[in-house]
């Protein structure tokens, strides 16, 4: 009786039951969207928030929180949410637990895309970037994933490599560019390490549905994908349809990470980091795996814009500088512990 | 002879080719319902191969595999996996998976697309844990577990997906002799108490004889022959499918042949001197 008492949670390690965390991150999240809302170079009441919100009298203040702080308020989450869950297909997709939408090339493809469009086509307009951001994820998707079958099978392996080319071969169109066109750069350069500030909440209602629609397809192929997580041979075993899953999969991930740039830039690491987050706490089922990433990342996205405010105070920082540094942090850790 | 049992499965004219190498070659072989049928030969004889092939997981392989008379190719993925189960090769699967977690993926081919866990599921799986003996480890992480335990706990995930026949590719590879009978013994138990067809591809000649209903030698992409272990473990065949001299002996406990090799072992090569 006593040992009962003594082991169970020990036994179940982080794992404490998806009901409760779920209900504890939806309450973070509350909590850290009502921080973004409130803090930044200007602090703001409670009753200050609500009244912009709920009771807009047209004040400064109330046309700075509507204006300003309500779009990276949920800007952030949603592509936080997105890329939780993109980083949970692609590290199954993989059998990587390092791989991420950045591996893939997704998010270089998508800086390319709107390099070219800014560059070349003369693309000017936040939303006319953020539409080629996901164009290029799209596309980067599409290409990376036929290159990858078309070289025979679409091992795990190889789409990382065919990836992880892609990405570098980006990022060097990215530096010639910006380098012969250096008028534009310092105005791309904001944009291209990622950030939800100064952002219309136009792309929040564009991203949403996107969003929706690929963690739909997530839900519904979770089965398939805990299955994906054993080998190939055994997955098969159990009559799941490879190449199917994988290029439906594939589709939602270019959804998800294609409105997470588009409406943020390429914010890095976040689909790298949550994964880890979310299987330590409901397990490595998808069907729980997918909310609690797409939960934590909200949570994770939103704090770090709020820390983004106040590391250089006053001046804000990128936050997909910040997401870089704790993903550096968490991908060394990871690297060491698979080392010893 | 046990000629008496009508096949559960037929393969017809199987054939395989990786490019220009022919890995199976016209090959028939019937696997009798209720039986353990052991696939054995030399490396590349393309036993694994055929035991995939009958899982159908080959893409371009042609001839028929009739399942109770039907072919297997107008089955749907999930009609097939719900009546032949397949533990691969050295399988694999995340060290953070649980125990019971990894049993679940058996329940694949019994379920559609968002219908939730249902009663049958949740029976299924602990069954199949507790027929391996795996229940005590539900919680752990399959990282954590020895050899012996984590070939238990593959089994239970095959055994959970209910299936008449259990096809296991070379299942004690990496296990020791303790485990190994362990193993082998419980696959015994699976089709002893519950009928079930087992086909197993074991490279321990010995292990195919003492647990073989069936055995049969692929040689170069074909059968090159089948029976009880009695008429095929004779040193002419040895010689010439496995390429061994040996001494064929009954084995004193289960009355099963035993082969000898005469090679190079220690005692040869002293008595040289």
């Amino acid at each position: 009786m006593v040992s009962t008492l003594a082991m169970s949670p020990q036994s179940q390690g982080l794992r404490l039951g998806p009901a409760r965390v779920y209900a504890g991150l939806i309450l973070l999240l509350a909590l850290s969207m009502l921080m973004s809302l409130t803090l930044g170079y200007k602090i703001y009441s409670l009753d200050q928030v609500w009244m912009a919100l709920f009771a807009h009298d047209g004040s400064e203040t109330a046309v700075v929180i509507a204006g300003l702080r309500l779009p990276r308020a949920l800007i952030a989450p949603l592509a936080g949410a997105a890329l939780g869950m993109a980083g949970v297909m692609v590290q199954t997709l993989s059998r990587n637990r390092i791989a991420s939408p950045d591996t893939l090339g997704l998010n270089a493809g998508a800086s390319l895309a709107v390099v070219v469009a800014s560059i070349m086509l003369g693309v000017q307009s936040l939303a006319g970037l953020s539409l080629a951001a996901a164009f290029g994820a799209f596309v980067t998707a599409i290409v990376v994933f036929g290159v990858a079958a078309s070289a025979g099978g679409l091992s795990p392996l190889k789409i990382v490599l065919v990836g992880v080319t892609f990405a570098s071969l980006s990022h060097a169109f990215v530096e010639v560019l910006l380098t012969s066109n250096e008028a534009q750069l310092q105005q791309l350069l904001f944009w291209l390490s990622g950030a939800f500030v100064d952002r219309p909440i136009a792309l929040f209602y564009n991203g949403l549905p996107v969003v929706i629609v690929g963690g739909i397809i997530g839900i519904g192929l979770s089965r398939a994908l805990d299955a994906l997580q054993a080998d190939d041979s055994t997955a098969a075993g159990l009559g799941v349809p490879l190449a199917a899953v994988r290029g439906l999969a594939f589709v939602a991930v270019a959804l998800l990470t294609g409105a997470a740039v588009s409406m943020a830039g390429p914010v890095a690491f976040v689909g790298l980091v949550v994964p880890h987050a979310a299987r330590r706490l409901v397990g490595l089922r998808h069907i729980h795996q997918l909310p609690a990433a797409a939960l934590f990342g909200a949570v994770y996205a939103t704090l770090a814009d709020v820390a983004a405010r106040f590391v250089i105070y006053p001046v804000e920082a990128p936050v997909g500088a910040i997401t870089a540094v704790v993903g550096a942090i968490v991908l060394l850790v990871l690297l060491m512990r698979r080392a010893a | 002879m046990a000629d008496l049992v009508p096949s559960r499965i037929e393969v017809r004219d199987l054939t395989l080719t990786y490019g220009h190498d022919t890995v199976l070659d016209a090959l028939n072989l019937p696997i009798p319902r209720g039986k353990v049928t052991v696939l054995a030969g030399p490396n590349g004889c393309g036993k694994s191969t055929l035991l995939r092939a009958i899982r159908r997981l080959h893409t371009g392989q042609k001839g028929q595999i009739l399942l109770d008379n039907v072919d297997i190719a107008s089955l749907g993925a999930k009609d097939l996996a719900r009546q032949i189960g397949l533990l691969a090769q050295n399988p694999s699967a995340p060290p953070d998976m649980t125990v019971e977690e990894l049993v679940r993926l058996g329940r694949y081919p019994h379920q559609a697309m968002l219908q939730p866990w249902s009663e049958r599921d949740g029976a299924a799986v602990n069954r199949a844990m507790d027929g391996t003996g795996v229940t005590g480890l539900k919680t752990r992480r399959i990282g954590s577990l020895s050899g012996g335990q984590l070939q238990r706990a593959w089994i239970a995930m095959v055994l959970a997906q209910e299936t008449d026949v259990i096809c296991l590719d070379e299942p004690v590879n990496h296990l020791d002799m303790a485990h190994q009978l362990d193993c082998l013994d419980l696959v015994l138990k699976l089709n002893q108490e519950d009928g079930r067809t087992i086909v197993l591809v074991l490279h321990d000649l010995n292990l195919a004889a003492r647990y073989a209903d069936q055995l049969v030698f692929v040689h170069e992409g074909r059968v090159r022959a089948l029976g009880q272990p009695e008429e095929l473990m004779k040193p002419e065949l040895l010689a010439e499918v496995f390429e061994v001299d040996a001494a064929i002996m009954t084995d004193p406990v289960h009355g099963r042949p035993i082969c000898i090799p005469r090679g190079r072992a220690r005692a040869a090569v002293q008595e040289v001197a």
